[in-house]
């Protein structure tokens, strides 16, 4: 399996605290301040709550696996041949169910990826940078 | 809004091919051309405009077709398949039966081919660009692909099942000279198509298409006078959820609850008829999940049975319930929306030859657009 490398965009502080916690080996999602909802992907304006306040909260790095594909020819812009193929899927933490997570599935050791398959953190990195991954808890 | 009102008239398309030379706004003024002429009309008749986000212009498209005054225009600000196959059609009929239009053109350019294709305006999504695109998943394929693995899941699906869709639209297009794929494809030449995203392989997805089409809309009155049998508008259904395209693909509590239920349930509503009434569907098939979740929405099967209702051969010629007769968007060409409509036109008026649906009287054509949807009932006049 491959890895795809493609730095994230970042353009706005928005998303730091996410690679941050990556970087710890911490998952971090964020939740409406006062009524503690997690709200993710973290929105510009919290929906029907636009003086809302977001803060990024830990979350369990177990979790279950959503849904996932593994991409056998890429389409992200660039020449990304040599990383396919590569799973991704979409983790749901113990914490925040339906606050959904796309990661790579590392680490299968012959399993085969699945819905409902229990996972655990597991960030990767990827040249300079580190991404959400995920491996078989 | 009521059924029955207004009808369309013309239709038009040019080539479906992989890579035109042609530019996008030529190919859209010939599609309208043809539609324009189909209907019997001249562009001058032309006093209404419904164009696409995505296209051109009414003034762009209106001084290139010699139009002088577009009293009437508008723009649909739903995406893919909703807005040419649904949105476009309430606008029209709210313009014609307002008075402000007799003869609306709906005109669509689509170059799946330029630079960025059909996966630019997800990269320019700064939450994809931060969270999606440095782990790979990115592009319509891999949303998909990960829907239907959750489909599979929840309901089962085997690969047999699932090669059944696109071998069926398949069938259709070797009955129809204008579409863009028309070798045979049987499951060994399915299991031949190069993988794309897991499960799908490249038949799974919709192709990539450069052309254009149109077409022409008026009130059923006026239709009366026209070279062509109306396709009448029974009914236009259109819903969306509360996600934005950033996040509809990874959020959505159910990714595979496209809001077709309502639409479809309120074109069926407005046309005082339902799915079992219908001679034929033409069902948005931006990938092969698409049409087996949008055929269980349009009342074809149960939930859950979608994939099982193409691997019965209910959908091919000669079914009981034909579904995508040009080859839809995964074999015909994809130019999203439009070309199921005007598949529907065609299929009504009684033109299609060998993929002719005997007696065809009511089809539904669906659009979907991530996170809006649409269901047309069209009537043979």
């Amino acid at each position: 399996m491959g890895i795809p490398v493609f730095p994230p965009r970042l353009e706005s502080d928005l998303m730091k605290p996410f690679y941050e916690g990556l970087e710890a080996g911490e998952l971090r999602l964020t939740a409406d301040a006062e009524t503690g909802d997690w709200i993710w992907y973290p929105p510009e304006i919290v929906p029907g709550r636009p003086h809302a306040r977001l803060e990024w909260r830990p979350v369990s790095p177990l979790g279950t696996v959503y849904t996932f594909t593994t991409v056998v020819r890429s389409l992200l812009p660039g020449d990304h041949k040599a990383a396919v193929p590569f799973t991704v899927v979409l983790f749901e933490s113990d914490d925040a169910p339906g606050a959904r997570v796309p990661g790579l599935l590392v680490n299968l050791e012959g399993r085969e990826p699945a819905c409902g398959m229990r996972v655990r953190l597991c960030p990767v990195r990827a040249g300079d940078h580190v991404v959400a991954g995920f491996e078989p808890a | 809004m009521q059924g029955s009102r207004v009808a369309i008239v013309g239709v038009g398309e040019t080539e479906f091919v992989r890579a035109s030379p042609r530019s996008l706004l030529e190919m859209t003024v010939d599609a309208s051309l043809q539609a324009i002429a189909d209907a019997g009309l001249q562009p001058g008749d032309i006093d209404g405009f419904v164009c696409n986000r995505n296209s051109h212009s009414a003034d762009e498209l209106a001084f290139a077709l010699g139009i002088d005054r577009r009293p009437f225009s508008a723009v649909t600000d739903t995406v893919g398949g909703t807005a040419t196959a649904g949105q476009a059609l309430v606008l029209a009929q709210l313009a014609i039966e307002a008075g402000l239009a007799s003869y609306v053109l709906v005109p669509y350019g689509f170059q799946a081919t330029r630079p960025g294709g059909p996966y630019g305006f997800h990269s320019r999504e700064p939450l994809k660009a931060d969270l999606e695109m440095p782990v790979g998943y990115f592009g319509q394929p891999s949303y998909f692909a990960a829907m239907a693995n959750r489909y599979a899941y929840e309901h089962g699906m085997t690969e047999e099942e699932l090669a059944s869709v696109a071998i069926t639209f398949r069938t259709w297009a070797t009955l129809t000279p204008t579409a863009q794929k028309r070798e045979p494809m049987d499951l060994d030449g399915y299991r031949k198509s190069p993988m794309i995203s897991t499960p799908f392989r490249a038949a799974d997805c919709c192709l990539m298409t450069d052309a254009g089409s149109a077409y022409v809309v008026t009130s059923v009155e006026r239709a009366r006078d026209l070279p062509h049998p109306p396709a009448v508008v029974a009914g236009v259904g259109m819903d969306t959820n509360r996600w934005p395209q950033s996040v509809v693909f990874t959020q959505n509590p159910d990714i595979l609850d496209f809001p077709g239920r309502r639409s479809a349930a309120d074109a069926f509503a407005m046309a005082g008829v339902g799915p079992g009434d219908l001679d034929l569907a033409q069902i948005y098939d931006g990938f092969s999940i698409s049409a087996i979740v949008q055929a269980e929405m349009l009342g074809l099967c149960e939930r859950g049975q979608g994939a099982r209702f193409f691997h019965a051969g209910y959908a091919m010629p000669g079914g009981r319930m034909p579904v995508n007769t040009g080859g839809g968007h995964m074999s015909g060409g994809y130019l999203p929306g439009i070309t199921l409509l005007t598949e529907g036109v065609r299929q009504l008026r009684g033109i299609r030859g060998a993929a002719q649906v005997p007696d065809a009287r009511l089809c539904a054509v669906t659009g979907l657009g991530g996170n809006s949807h649409s269901t047309t009932i069209l009537a043979r006049g």
